[in-house]
């Protein structure tokens, strides 16, 4: 399943069209803390969090992930999603809460990393 | 308020812990303690070529402050350099384009009322300070010291002087009055590398308790 298809389905609003929304994703990953992310998410997961600041951008650009899912409504401000662009790092925004919208992934048959 | 604490060492052991982690993937334990986020500094301190980092750690229970400096005599940084330290893309590092330590360690020390400053002046050094209100609920534990003083004690490229003070408790030690003590004998030896983990652990137990 690629995150275009995704979006679609989660009804999620694209913040940054960085045009490579057909990446394929490979699982997901939910955590507030970065450091974790680091640590456990891997290639062409989608990172499911709050966290919206800039720091977010640079762990996903890192890992190669297929994209951020920011959920509760929290939205990155216009630098951190100029960045992302930038950095081709797809971010996507929810007011869901992070347990909704991974209940939702997991439906779709997007799996974690166990 | 009770302490919150990581993790106990094992017994007589320090969790095996390397100063060189070229690779992500070899950093498998998420910054749940503070003793991480202090390792990724003192390993930035190595790589800027220090002969003396500094560590002190400090917590005042009256003033509900936990403060950690870092203070080498490495190449220090230029404006240009020291203007980009929070930022995420800045990195000396060539095998990669993201350098996340500080700004993660910057981000840990504001969610709990603090802050992190750094000063750098080049070709003589660069000291950096986090500072934390030690009993906020997201404070990590300051969590296994022990094991991130060993790593670069055993890494064997600086010397180092660790002052941890908890109200009017002091551990303290420098690697260069120790080496002076031992005449030749290097703190790698087995020995001797024994005898520094025990030290550090006893001394580490007596602060907590």
């Amino acid at each position: 399943m690629n995150l275009g298809e995704i979006c679609q389905q989660l009804d999620l609003a694209v913040k940054t069209e960085t045009g490579q929304l057909d990446v394929e994703v490979t699982g997901g990953y939910a955590t507030d803390l970065l450091s974790c992310a680091m640590a456990k998410a891997q290639t062409g997961n989608v990172w499911v969090t709050l966290q919206s600041h800039p720091n977010v951008v640079a762990v996903a650009s890192l890992l190669n992930l297929a994209g951020v899912i920011i959920t509760e409504g929290m939205v990155p401000d216009e630098a951190t999603i100029e960045k992302a662009y930038e950095e081709g790092v797809n971010i996507l925004t929810t007011s869901l809460t992070t347990y909704t919208v991974v209940g939702q992934l997991y439906e779709l048959g997007v799996l974690g990393v166990d | 308020m009770k302490e919150a604490q990581g993790p106990e060492p094992v017994e007589g052991q320090c969790e095996s812990r390397s100063i060189e982690k070229p690779d992500l993937r070899d950093w498998s334990a998420c910054m749940l303690e503070l003793s991480l986020h202090i390792l990724d500094v003192l390993e930035n301190s190595l790589a800027a070529g220090a002969s003396l980092v500094e560590l002190f750690i400090e917590k005042d229970a009256a003033a509900d402050r936990l403060t950690i400096t870092v203070k080498d005599d490495g190449r220090g940084m230029d404006q240009a350099q020291l203007a980009r330290i929070f930022d995420p893309f800045f990195t000396t590092r060539s095998t990669r384009h993201v350098g996340l330590g500080i700004p993660l360690f910057k981000a840990a020390a504001e969610r709990c009322n603090g802050g992190l400053t750094i000063a750098s002046r080049l070709g003589e050094g660069t000291t950096l300070r986090a500072i934390f209100q030690d009993s906020h609920i997201d404070r990590a534990p300051l969590g296994d010291i022990s094991s991130t003083l060993m790593a670069v004690i055993l890494a064997d490229k600086s010397d180092l002087h660790y002052v941890h003070c908890v109200d009017d408790k002091v551990l303290e030690f420098n690697t260069a009055d120790i080496k002076a003590e031992l005449e030749g004998v290097p703190l790698t030896h087995p020995t001797v590398r024994d005898w520094l983990q025990a030290f550090i652990l006893d001394g580490e137990k007596e602060l907590r308790d």
